[in-house]
């Protein structure tokens, strides 16, 4: 909705957002063509989940941080049983590395198929939703539908359900896939790397505003590759690398009126984690046959044009299917699910890519393995700052758009981000005074 | 084919799994009986079928464990779609069953046959179905046999009138 305020301002307001998950909205003021205020109000209630772990055993962060989110669970199991392995002196098998990155491609692959096909891409072909768009475009509706449901297959396999995986533990699994398995999801993974690929191309055709950002990009980094279900460090465009377990002294959170969701600074300032953050800082890390389909769709080797976050996906996408087949290709049979975790007290981080961008996890436990303190910090409340600069932006690069358009392209800025409002609702603020 | 649809954890969220165990040994051999949590699987799953009975949980706004069919096939008028534009309503990243399908009719994986048998639900909060859900399984499933019967009915008659059409033009 947008008003003329009595003094010739004028108000853009979103009370819903429409294609991203959870409960939003955004209020921008602009007087004399000058943006003056820019909200990003998320509203849906807080949820708690760090309060309910308090008191939980060391094993159960797995299963009830899998809860926070239907679309990204495996970024918060990854998280948490980092953070517990990590504070209990416990390394794990490549093995179990390699299935726990294979759960990961499934989590990417269902995310990003789901989110480019099915809620970004009507922005750039000019439909509301993605029900208009199959009436011109079927068969990319058709072959978005392909990709999901291998990212489903996978996650059921290893993840035991689809939403919410029940395989996952401190330690590991509860039980590997066999190779018969994991053949069986082959000629879809193939199939479906073809298509990925062709969707890199098909997506750099659409028309992208101009708009540049030079945000602090941070991201994890691994040596051996590109980040997905771990890093050994995380990495800025500011210059600064740390390792895993030193997260909480860069990144601080904080409360603001207008949301729900905590907002947070990395070394005093926004910041930006994601898919462009990502890409950014570990394009060296990517495939060969990724990379080139990157440069084919002239992203170079850095993007910081936020709607072009949808090639960046769509390559994703791609190395995910690489990934997946490259740990299939490798995999025999016999190895155990998962390694012996004792408790031991202390504290440890653990962090994970999940498919918006940088997850991590920080707990406390006592020598019993019971959690004293739990502290879990999701993508999108880390980029609450940056979206709100983005529209900022970009209601002053479109001020002169009527106000129909002007709010379209504003809630385009905020789906760059494909925000999950859901994940980023679940903290705990509250302080009980007894007497 | 019959589909159970929603999270078995989440309380009422779980008759669409209930009703459809229920409805699978009492089914027949030719009846395809699946679950699933994701609405946008719907679209894939019963591409191919005829039929479909769709069992999944539901606020209307009526008594819990109230029993309501639907029918949303091929010919059938389309269902509103704007819990589908609405964020955060009617599934995870706004994708919930009308959207499944109007998306199916769209691309032509719709059944010809869909019935939606929807159990008005009380609570969606970790834990068990509420005793208002549980007790209306058995209508539920009732429900779910006789739409069935009648669909599979219908495709009879529909491909008993094929045949003698056929047979008359040919004589």
């Amino acid at each position: 909705m947008t008003h003329q305020l009595k003094d010739g301002g004028q108000v853009l307001n979103v009370g819903m957002l429409a294609r991203v998950e959870g409960e939003g909205g955004m209020h921008i003021e602009i007087r004399d063509r000058q943006v003056v205020d820019v909200k990003l109000n998320i509203f849906e209630p807080p949820r708690f989940y760090e309060g309910f772990l308090r008191g939980r055993k060391y094993t159960e962060p797995p299963d009830i941080t899998a809860r926070i989110c239907g679309i990204c669970p495996v970024a918060y199991q990854s998280a948490s049983t980092e953070a517990m392995e990590t504070i209990c002196g416990v390394t794990t098998t490549p093995e179990i590395q390699d299935m726990r990155r294979l759960l990961y491609c499934g989590e990417w692959i269902e995310s990003h198929s789901l989110h480019v096909f099915m809620l970004h891409a009507p922005d750039f072909l000019g439909y509301e939703s993605v029900l208009e768009m199959a009436k011109d475009h079927p068969d990319v509706v058709k072959m978005a539908l392909r990709l999901k449901k291998c990212g489903n297959d996978l996650m059921e396999l290893v993840g035991g359900r689809a939403i919410h995986p029940v395989n996952v533990k401190v330690g590991g699994f509860y039980r590997m896939p066999t190779v018969t398995e994991l053949e069986r999801l082959r000629p879809a993974l193939e199939q479906g790397l073809e298509d990925a690929l062709a969707a890199v191309a098909l997506v750099a055709t659409f028309d992208f505003p101009e708009m540049e950002q030079d945000y602090t990009y941070v991201s994890l980094r691994h040596p051996d590759w590109y980040p997905l279900e771990r890093g050994t460090e995380v990495v800025a465009t500011s210059g600064v690398r740390f390792p895993v377990a030193e997260i909480p002294r860069h990144v601080k959170e904080f409360h603001v009126e207008h949301s729900n969701a905590l907002h947070a600074h990395f070394d005093g300032a926004p910041y930006f984690v994601g898919p462009l953050a990502r890409y950014t800082l570990n394009f060296d890390q990517l495939s060969d046959r990724s990379k080139e389909a990157a440069l084919r769709a002239r992203l170079g080797v850095q993007c910081r044009n936020p709607f072009k976050s949808i090639i960046v996906r769509t390559v994703e996408l791609a190395y995910a299917f690489e990934e997946a087949l490259r740990i299939i290709d490798q995999w025999q049979d016999g190895h155990a699910p998962s390694v012996p975790v004792a408790p031991v007290a202390g504290e440890g981080v653990g962090a994970s890519e999940a498919p918006r961008g940088l997850i991590w996890h920080r707990y406390r436990i006592d020598a019993d393995g019971v959690i004293e303190d739990a502290q879990i910090v999701p993508p999108t409340s880390q980029n609450q700052a940056s979206i709100e600069a983005d529209l900022r932006l970009a209601a002053e690069q479109w001020v002169d758009l009527d106000d129909h358009s002007l709010t379209h392209r504003c809630e385009e800025a905020i789906r760059n981000y494909d925000p999950c409002i859901s994940c980023a609702t679940h903290f705990l603020d509250l302080r009980v005074t007894r007497s | 084919m019959v589909i159970g649809l929603g999270q078995p954890d989440r309380g009422d969220d779980a008759v669409g799994a209930a009703v459809a165990a229920r409805v699978a040994p009492l089914a027949g051999p030719h009846v395809t009986v699946l679950t699933r949590e994701d609405p946008t699987a719907l679209v894939q799953s019963w591409d191919g079928a005829q039929i479909a009975v769709l069992i999944d949980a539901i606020v209307s706004g009526g008594e819990p464990g109230a029993v309501t069919v639907r029918h949303a096939g091929v010919d059938d008028a389309p269902l509103p779609t704007d819990a589908f534009a609405a964020a955060g309503r009617g599934g995870s990243h706004a994708f919930g069953v009308a959207g499944a399908v109007e998306l199916s009719r769209t691309l032509g994986t719709l059944p010809r046959h869909v019935a939606i048998v929807g159990v008005e639900a009380a609570t969606f909060d970790h834990g068990p179905m509420s005793s208002h859900v549980v007790a209306a399984i058995d209508d539920a499933v009732a429900i779910v046999i006789a739409e069935l019967a009648r669909a599979l009915s219908d495709v009879e008659d529909v491909e008993l009138d094929e045949a003698e059409a056929g047979a008359s033009s040919c004589a």
